[in-house]
């Protein structure tokens, strides 16, 4: 897998499509759990199904493909159904998430992908309160932290198994090594 | 121990982590809990981080709706019941102020993240019996 990075510099047809592909699955996954009722009023708190993409490419194809998986789809996301705001939440918590998921991950050498995945959801939800607490200069923001936390592990753990799965039921990609 | 590969070690570790931090987690809230169950509380409403309303809600006597207006034609709604808060309708898009619904407790600050709206509920100290309330400014 790591061999990729002889040719990562172009894109080859395979590699964009692929990424593409990629980016759809993680818009519609992104579209679909928006349209959810939210079922705990907490703000911050939701599956964030959209990082089971995020983990499938990090696991595949490496955490450069799996940055320009995600960058593509915060943006894309935030066009479609956003706004400024939230384009910086999504971003400061995705690319935090990612780093921890890039680190850990490399740390169990690919195994235990949930514990990865809970990680991530907790980097994640780290950095969008350091934000929301940047942006209302309010501290009694961290007076979510713990709920936060706990749900970071719960649905962590959910989408840290959907991506485990997924990744043992979907076939390689023709040629991983574009 | 020694024969366990190092990512083995490594997911030990981990695991022993997160569940360190569920504990403390788990013992932050049941102290918020405590600390929530007040009697009398004040209101405080902050925009862009400034205090721009304080209601002491024990003094409320009948229902009062107001609106904060922010940049970009941001709105909320807010209506003050004897003893309660609530945002019962915003311009933002995800509306998870308004599903907060009515509070009564300082367990959790009624936020708005897209208009910067922050809702504070705070045990009343002896210098807010005054009378004086946002109303009568």
């Amino acid at each position: 897998m790591n061999d990729s990075r002889k040719n990562n510099d172009g894109l080859s047809v395979q590699r964009l499509t692929a990424l593409s592909l990629l980016t759809a699955a993680a818009l519609m996954i992104y579209a679909m759990e928006s349209m959810l009722p939210t079922l705990i009023p907490v703000p911050g708190i939701k599956l964030g199904l959209a990082n089971v993409v995020t983990l499938i490419t990090l696991k595949r194809l490496g955490v450069r493909d799996a940055l320009l998986v995600l960058l593509a789809r915060i943006l894309l996301s935030a066009c479609f159904f956003g706004s400024l705001l939230s384009l910086l939440y999504s971003l400061s918590g995705g690319l935090f998430c990612l780093l921890i998921l890039w680190l850990v991950n490399r740390l169990l050498a690919g195994h235990y992908l949930f514990l990865t995945s809970i990680t991530g959801a907790i980097a994640h939800n780290l950095a969008q309160i350091t934000v929301a607490f940047f942006l209302t200069s309010v501290g009694g923001v961290f007076v979510y932290l713990p709920f936060l936390m706990i749900s970071a592990c719960l649905t962590g753990l959910f989408t840290g198994l959907c991506a485990h799965f997924t990744l043992k039921n979907l076939p390689p990609f023709k040629n991983e090594r574009f | 121990m020694n024969k366990l590969p190092f990512h083995t070690k490594n997911a030990i570790i981990l695991s022993a982590l997160i569940t360190l931090l569920l504990l403390a987690c788990l013992c932050s809230i049941a102290w918020i809990a405590v600390r929530a169950k007040n009697q009398s509380l004040v209101a405080e409403i902050y925009q862009n981080g400034t205090l721009i309303k304080t209601i002491p809600l024990y003094l409320v006597t009948e229902n009062q709706t107001f609106t904060v207006t922010g940049e970009n034609g941001a709105e909320n709604v807010i209506e003050v019941r004897p003893g309660s808060i609530a945002v019962i309708s915003a311009s933002c898009p995800d509306k998870v102020c308004v599903h907060q619904g009515f509070r009564s407790d300082s367990l959790l600050p009624i936020t708005c993240l897209p208009n910067h709206v922050v809702i504070k509920l705070r045990p009343a100290k002896d210098s807010d019996a005054s009378g004086i309330d946002a109303f009568t400014y």
